[in-house]
């Protein structure tokens, strides 16, 4: 069912990643953690480079997580939450309901179709900086659920991932380490680039008119959001 | 040794096959005979006849399930029938329909679990049932196209997923304008579903209306995924992943009793008290972690006895990786017994298992103190969310919500398998029928599993040396003859956990179906909440424990 | 009419408020009512700020650790000593946030919400006598003005509730201001029994009047705290001030699990700051209020200086208290929340209040 071999766009040209990285960061370096005034400045003094230091480790040491349980990691995720392994001793452990509220949204599982559009409007509903943990196998490539007709390849389909967790389920342990690297990167003002291109949550009378949507035009209202799923075309 | 096996009530009185031919008569086409049970071929046509025929005649009241595939020449159904009061009594009723014209009639109108069961099948197959109150999709997208486990299906082609808002589904309902009603989703992300569910509620104040629950936000195509595995060893670590929390083990003892019992391998005995003593571990992991999210979702946010629920199962986790060397997917059971042997130093590992199990009174005293016995908690929960005997019969449940209501019915003592009917144990069942009771069968479960493991450590620790056999003779490649038909349930945490599986006389299974306790449980929900508030939904919600893994499989 | 309470020998610090002392000090008070107002500017300024202080150290620390404490957790531990810097840290990464506003929201409602909640428990402060001299108004109507602000705060509940445009705010808004009216009642109800005891709204005189010896065992004198004098009016209005700062087991408004995150649902950055300040600083004024009117205010052993200190540890006592509450006690529903309010606390309050007016009636 499914080829060994890689798409040939994905392997021949890298346009797809660095265009999605460069629509979603804007043109030039990531700015996701340069202070407004940073901005308003336009070069770095000597106060400001230690005031964006300040920040980072501000948002290295603390963060907001988004309670989140998707599948099988939610789990182990819960017990790195609680007794023995406790990773709010790295001020990572307060869960927060609203996504409004939270800093790192933690993946904790397959992703299908189904799910996609909502994990989609989850991430966009925290507010900015915000940092993903990819946590276990299906987050990074589907996992053990690859072939799976309904089921996408990687959270990195759809929201862009700073720390990979493996494992399925990742230990706890692993978890924290995960959440300490991220902490780290952070700290240094590092971020992940976008290496995939990600589902979009488009209106559908904005979708290309192939087949597909010709087909389901009279089913779906031209404003409402949809997303496109193809299970062949992912890496 | 006094075995705890004898049920309170007689069994009803076991009907021969004559005796279920002559109730189906004519209308049986011909006989399709599965290795667990007869099989009678019907009609399209015929099918709420001879299901509500089997149910009052014959005493038939349990639908365990319903499996849907596609032949080259036809499509099936095969509703598999059990009773409540003896599951070894067992009939399946055969449904073939035509390739070009796939309609067969709907059995809701006589079980109620038909409901999801046919939208599934109509979801992933592609049968139509004809006469279905709600002829939706239920796991994939409404605008999913083709069915994906029918033979003609490409996985490659593109699809468009949706992300609607809702109507409000009663509006209609009402003759004025001005409806006071509120629609509200409660998921796919809330921090109640336990997971990904998505409850479509609608609310009048803060009184329920309706609810539907829209699952699917996790279906992983473990179907799919089993019957591209070889029996072997391909499919044994799928099972762990249906119903993850913990109850690794005795999902995984489901599909080895069903395709040993397909490939006829006998498992030696010292296995079979390993099997059970680990799968009765899982069975105090999973409960625990029931116990610990109910508490989050009546008491709110990450309280102490969620912890020390959780503090409890590190420890079980702990004994389990010693054994499988894995804490939570643990792919430990094999065809014809398990991987390995208890670790060694055997007597450490015996010790250390000992030592949980001592402790495990007086913390689940503790948990009365904090919980069960707190009046608050049991003004709470103390009738809210009902779910009575014959509601949930109609709705298939089992396990411990089926038990929280009165029902009889536990397939580890019913329909013996490993060690259990050399063991004593009892089974729990309350009648509060509410979310109280079912709180308080989970709890005294756990003790029970203790006294299995207790038993089972001892027959372990005397075991004859020699004796030792850990895994039986199984053929390297494993291809049971062709067209053989199989459905065996094991008890899993959640409930009645069946497989059937389909052979062609390869090494892969041509249709491997999942009977889900979660599935059954979670459609009930819309009879226990009616008319309550919304804490009670979460509360009820949490009661049914519900994993949403096994649920959208 | 309790006529004892003016032969008490009244304590020295407590006639001088502390705006008039800052007066003195720095010689404000020559500048006439401009200098008044810089020396009450001032005064305020220090009692807000070390409520926000206090708040500071609960909401992102003290909250964890105690709450780590009851489920056999640490908390915070890499970041300074004892993790003390996460409240430097979360302060700083909360407020600089983005700040997103929902698309339907009603625009200055949902901006004011946050301010109302925070500033309204900020207020009550003012007349609260905290000892050791920080005491910023003495009105005669003390306990009254103390009720009307902390009221206030439903309204912003309300706003927030309404104008984010999310159904699980509104569900928030609407539980917070069904429960607040409903507890309100017994709250200010059963705070006019120690009106009756003490004879006076004002705050300075119901802490005097519980400086009298209730009796004495072994030379130790118990003071006349009305805690102790009306153990029943105490347990009331612990109960009731529960509910009114929307704590478990009264926390319906907020309710995790069940409505999301409640009426804050949708606010970010510095709103969710700011309601969150308001949520920690109305418990702390519902201790404040405790230890103000049954539990003697600023007195405890030791020199009157010290006023301060016990005042502290008796809203931190409190505080305590509610954090314990938080793990271990299940939430009521919202229907039996407002029965145990309209048909409980509201009958037993109103019982307790004519008692107590005929048993003052009586000795008096």
């Amino acid at each position: 069912m499914s080829s060994n071999n890689p798409k040939q766009s994905i392997h021949d040209s890298t346009a797809p990643s660095t265009d999605t990285r460069d629509s979603r960061i804007g043109e030039g370096p990531d700015d996701r953690f340069n202070s407004k005034l940073r901005e308003a400045f336009g070069s770095s003094p000597f106060i400001l480079t230690k005031f964006d230091k300040f920040m980072n480790w501000v948002r290295g040491n603390s963060m907001f997580m988004l309670q989140f349980g998707i599948a099988c990691c939610s789990i182990e995720m819960i017990h790195t939450y609680a007794i023995k392994h406790d990773i709010d001793r790295y001020g990572a452990g307060v869960p927060r309901a609203s996504p409004r509220q939270a800093d790192v949204m933690i993946v904790p599982g397959t992703i299908v179709s189904k799910f996609g559009p909502r994990m989609k409007r989850v991430y966009d509903q925290m507010p900015e900086p915000k940092f993903v943990v990819g946590m276990g196998s299906c987050t990074i490539s589907g996992g053990p659920f690859q072939e799976g007709y309904n089921v996408v390849k990687g959270a990195e389909e759809i929201i862009p991932i700073d720390i990979h967790v493996p494992g399925c389920p990742p230990r706890p342990e692993a978890l924290i380490y995960g959440v300490l690297k991220l902490q780290e990167r952070i700290q240094n003002g590092e971020s992940s680039p976008v290496v995939v291109k990600p589902y979009e949550l488009e209106q559908f009378g904005d979708l290309e008119r192939d087949e597909l949507v010709q087909k389901l035009a009279d089913d779906i209202d031209e404003d409402d959001l949809v997303m496109r799923y193809n299970w062949a075309d992912s890496p | 040794m006094s075995t705890g096996l004898e049920r309170q009530r007689q069994p009803p009185v076991e009907v021969t096959e004559e005796e279920l031919a002559a109730v189906i008569g004519d209308r049986a086409l011909a006989r399709d005979d599965h290795l667990n049970a007869p099989g009678f071929v019907v009609r399209p046509d015929d099918v709420q006849d001879v299901l509500s025929d089997l149910k009052e005649q014959a005493g038939f009241d349990h639908l365990s399930c319903l499996t849907a595939q596609q032949y080259e020449d036809r499509y099936e159904s095969i509703y598999h029938l059990k009773k409540y009061a003896d599951p070894t009594q067992e009939v399946s009723v055969v449904v073939p329909t035509s390739i070009d014209d796939p309609v067969s009639q709907s059995a809701e109108p006589v079980f109620r679990t038909a409901d999801w069961h046919e939208r599934e099948a109509f979801d992933l197959v592609g049968i139509d049932y004809e006469g279905h109150p709600d002829p939706r999709r239920i796991l994939l997208p409404e605008t999913w196209q083709g069915h994906p486990l029918s033979l003609d299906y490409d996985q490659e082609k593109p699809q468009i997923v949706t992300l609607t808002e809702h109507a409000n589904p009663i509006q209609p309902d009402h003759h004025k304008d001005e409806s006071d009603t509120m629609f509200l989703n409660v998921g796919p992300h809330h921090p109640a579903t336990h997971g990904v569910l998505h409850v479509k509620t609608v609310l009048d104040g803060e009184t329920i209306v309706d609810v539907d629950p829209d699952i699917g936000y996790l279906h992983r195509c473990e179907e799919q995924m089993c019957q591209q595995g070889t029996y072997r060893h391909q499919i044994m670590p799928y099972p762990d992943r249906w119903d993850y929390v913990s109850a690794g083990l005795l999902n995984e003892w489901a599909y080895a009793r069903t395709a040993e019992d397909l490939a006829d391998i006998e498992v030696p005995e010292y296995a079979q008290i390993i099997r059970t003593m680990s799968a009765e571990l899982c069975r105090i992991a999973s409960h625990m972690l029931a116990l610990g999210t109910f508490c989050l979702d009546v008491y709110g946010d990450f309280t102490a006895i969620f912890q020390y629920a959780f503090r409890d199962r590190e420890v079980v986790q702990d004994i389990l990786e010693d054994l499988t060397g894995q804490r939570l997917m643990f792919n430990y059971f094999r065809l014809g017994g398990v991987a390995w042997d208890l670790p060694e130093p055997r007597d450490e590992f015996i010790e250390k298992t000992r030592d949980f199990l001592d402790e495990l009174p007086a913390k689940v005293d503790e948990y009365n103190d904090l919980v069960t016995s707190n009046e608050i908690f049991q003004v709470r929960t103390i009738d809210t969310g009902i779910l009575e005997p014959e509601v949930a019969k109609d709705y298939g449940c089992t396990g411990p919500v089926a038990r929280g209501s009165g029902i009889d019915y536990d397939l580890r003592r019913d329909d013996p398998y490993g060690y259990y009917d050399e063991l004593d144990w009892d089974v729990i069942t309350m009648d509060g029928c509410d979310n109280y009771s079912r709180v308080l069968v989970r709890m005294q479960e756990v003790e029970e599993s203790a006294k299995i493991i207790e038993q089972c450590l001892d027959l372990l620790e005397d075991w004859p040396e020699d004796e030792r056999e850990i895994q039986a003779n199984v053929p390297r490649t494993l291809k049971p003859d062709a067209d053989t038909e199989i459905y065996r349930a094991v008890e899993g945490a959640k409930g009645e956990l069946g497989i059937y599986i389909r052979s062609d006389g390869t090494d892969k299974p041509a249709r491997f179906k999942i009977r889900s306790p979660c599935f059954h449980n979670l459609s009930a929900l819309e009879e226990m909440v009616q008319d309550e508030y919304i804490p009670d939904l979460i509360a009820s919600l949490g009661s049914l424990d519900i994993v949403l893994g096994e649920v959208d499989r | 009419m309790v006529g004892s309470v003016t032969t008490l020998p009244l304590q020295a610090d407590d006639t001088v408020l502390l705006p008039e002392r800052i007066g003195d000090l720095t010689g404000l008070d020559a500048y006439g009512v401009g200098g008044e107002l810089l020396a009450a500017f001032i005064a305020a300024f220090i009692v807000g700020n070390l409520m926000l202080a206090m708040t500071g150290v609960a909401g992102p620390w003290a909250k964890r650790k105690i709450t780590a404490a009851f489920t056999d957790r640490i908390a915070v531990t890499h970041l300074g000593p004892a993790g003390l810097l996460i409240i430097v840290a979360d302060a700083v990464r909360l407020l600089s946030k983005e700040i997103i506003i929902p698309e339907n929201a009603d625009r200055p409602a949902y901006d004011l919400a946050p301010i109302v909640v925070a500033s309204s428990a900020l207020l009550g402060f003012a007349v609260i006598p905290m000892g050791s001299g920080i005491h910023l108004a003495d009105p005669e109507v003390g306990l009254a003005f103390v009720f009307a602000v902390a009221g206030i705060a439903s309204i912003g509940l309300v706003m927030a509730g309404y104008a984010s445009a999310n159904k699980y705010s509104m569900l928030g808004g609407l539980r917070a201001v069904a429960q607040n009216v409903a507890y309100e009642i017994p709250l200010v109800v059963t705070g006019m029994s120690v009106v009756i005891f003490a004879g006076s709204l004002q705050m300075s005189t119901i802490v005097e009047a519980q400086a009298q010896t209730l009796v004495s065992i072994g030379g130790i004198d118990i003071p006349a705290w009305y805690a102790l004098v009306n153990p029943f009016a105490f347990v009331l209005f612990l109960v009731a001030n529960f509910a009114e700062v929307g704590r478990n087991p009264f926390d319906t408004p907020e309710a995790p699990t069940e409505i999301v995150a409640g009426y804050q649902t949708e606010y970010s950055s510095v709103y969710f700051v700011l309601i969150y300040l308001g949520e920690f600083l109305h418990i702390f004024l519902g201790g404040a209020l405790i230890a103000t009117i049954f539990l003697g205010g600023p007195a405890g052993p030791g020199p009157a200086e010290l006023g301060i200190v016990w005042f502290l540890i008796k809203i931190w006592g409190i505080f305590l208290l509610t954090q314990w509450l938080r793990s271990a006690v299940p939430r009521v529903r919202i229907d039996q929340l407002i029965e145990i309010g309209w048909k409980g606390l509201l009958v037993l309050s109103f019982a307790n209040l004519i008692l107590t007016a005929v048993i003052v009636g009586l000795i008096a």
